[in-house]
């Protein structure tokens, strides 16, 4: 198993924005600063778990400010190693939060709760789908020994990894492996 | 001497006496000619007001009163006055326009309308959306609407009133009503329940919006293209990524549910069915203007 990284949950009908009713880019704004506040008070590689079961109605102008665009600030490596897992069921609200996912060619790690099991809204680029499923099978997977399960040479390997890094679906760190050798290793986030 | 504005208020068929969007084509049509003098809406042969009517003789009377001092409304006995009144419509142009109808006594009478889920609204701001759903909800799950139904009806009425609020700015803002109707309005006489929403605005238009964006030249060359354009995901003014699906996804609400979204602007009007969508070409309406149809699917009785 990984070692253990920082999380912390962050319920969005339970802060003072709008209640179970979720609605407008200037509430989605609001949310998405309180977000980022919580994720940067996480040490690197830690996970903020998004919850929002608690909340009726999300509109699409919401779930793209809220969630798109931080979930696209993510992406492109604005908080660091920190990670955001959305922590909703399979319902029809999902609807908007993937379509602004899908819009910004983005994905998120959805759990039904803390600690269930994964799985992803928005898009993953079907080469990468299976990679990121090896991953989480493993839990935590050298380099190395990804590519092995995955029969693809270490160059490959690495490549599909970091992209899937850089869409913050995976944990990504350097391993010191003897002898003398340095190697990534990838861990789940949720 | 003062200047008529006529209606297009059909005589027959399913929308017979009922005022829309389009009875009152032919007195936008002749607003644009009025230069101060006093203007008289002839109402009378007005039977029924719906949503996209009330919002759009808000609009109406709004551009009338930037363009003249002295700006009436006749209106037919009974109810019509009486569905005004209860709509709000008075105490927003009360002091505004004057009327043949007795304000006064209707306000004695004043009863409240199961099905009014939202009298006429003015609003100029996103900010004063989130308390209009706020309410709007409420009220809906105190008349027992599904989640589903008050999730499609509250984020129909979000998404284009902040549309409305973003793209509409206009000295007026924007007007917003939703009614609900133990019948089908729109079109045939089906039977079944609808919830009618109509939202219209003052500003420049859609074209005009879209045409900000040079890269959209090429698909905003009538007003029914761009039309037809902003009603594709991921299209907006600004070209921003994850912009413009407010509008696509609601359409696909109201379409899926059997329903309709028309959106008109300038001298275009698109609407939207589950598996088409119609253009026409409309006389010139100053502003955005959408109206939205979800009809309800009749609700099982718990078993007692």
């Amino acid at each position: 198993m990984p070692e253990e990284r920082a999380q912390q949950t962050f319920e969005i009908a339970g802060g003072d924005f709008g209640g179970k009713l979720m609605v407008t880019r200037r509430t989605g704004r609001a949310v998405r600063s309180a977000l980022e506040e919580a994720l940067m008070d996480l040490p690197k590689g830690g996970t903020l778990y998004v919850d929002t079961r608690g909340v009726e109605l999300m509109d699409y102008s919401f779930a793209d400010e809220a969630l798109g665009i931080l979930a696209s600030r993510v992406a492109s490596g604005e908080y660091g190693e920190r990670h955001l897992v959305l922590v909703e069921e399979d319902r029809d609200m999902l609807e908007n939060v993937e379509a602004s996912l899908m819009q910004r060619s983005l994905a998120m790690i959805r759990v039904d709760e803390v600690g269930a099991e994964p799985a992803i809204v928005g898009k993953v680029p079907d080469h990468l789908v299976d990679t990121l499923q090896a991953i989480y099978d493993a839990g935590s997977i050298t380099n190395t020994a990804l590519a092995a399960k995955l029969g693809l040479n270490n160059t490959a390997c690495n490549n599909r990894a970091t992209r899937l890094a850089k869409l913050g679906l995976i944990h990504r760190k350097t391993e010191t492996a003897a002898p003398g050798g340095r190697q990534y290793a990838y861990e789940r986030i949720a | 001497m003062k200047t008529q504005l006529e209606l297009n208020v059909s005589s027959r068929g399913a929308m017979s006496g009922v005022l829309t969007m389009g009875s009152l084509d032919p007195a936008f049509a002749a607003a644009t000619e009025v230069r101060g003098e006093p203007v008289e809406v002839d109402l009378r042969t007005v039977e029924f007001v719906e949503p996209a009517g009330l919002c759009g003789l808000a609009a109406l009377l709004e551009f009338l009163c930037a363009r003249c001092q002295d700006v009436s409304l006749t209106l037919p006995r009974r109810d019509v006055p009486a569905y005004l009144e209860r709509m709000n419509f008075f105490r927003i142009f009360g002091d505004r326009i004057g009327t043949n109808a007795d304000v006064e006594a209707l306000e004695e009478r004043r009863r409240h309308n199961p099905g009014t889920l939202q009298e006429l609204i003015n609003f100029h701001t996103e900010e004063e959306i989130p308390g209009i759903i706020h309410r709007i909800s409420e009220i809906l799950e105190n008349q027992g609407y599904r989640l589903r139904e008050r999730v499609a009806i509250c984020s129909t009425l979000s998404e284009v009133c902040a549309n409305a609020a973003e793209h509409g700015v206009s000295s007026f803002g924007a007007y917003a009503a939703v009614q609900a109707y133990h019948h089908i309005v729109s079109g045939s006489r089906r039977r079944g329940e609808e919830v009618l929403i109509a939202i219209a605005d003052g500003g420049v238009g859609v074209r005009e919006t879209l045409s900000r964006n040079p890269k959209y030249a090429e698909e905003t060359a009538t007003d029914n293209d761009a039309l037809r354009y902003a009603l594709e995901m991921g299209v907006s003014g600004t070209g921003e990524i994850g912009r413009g699906g407010g509008l696509a996804l609601v359409a696909g609400i109201a379409a899926r549910s059997g329903g309709s979204l028309s959106l008109r602007s300038g001298t275009g009007r698109v609407t939207v069915y589950e598996s088409r969508k119609n253009s026409r070409n409309v006389p010139r309406f100053p502003g955005t203007f959408v109206r939205v149809s979800l009809p309800r699917t009749p609700q099982e009785k718990p078993a007692r």
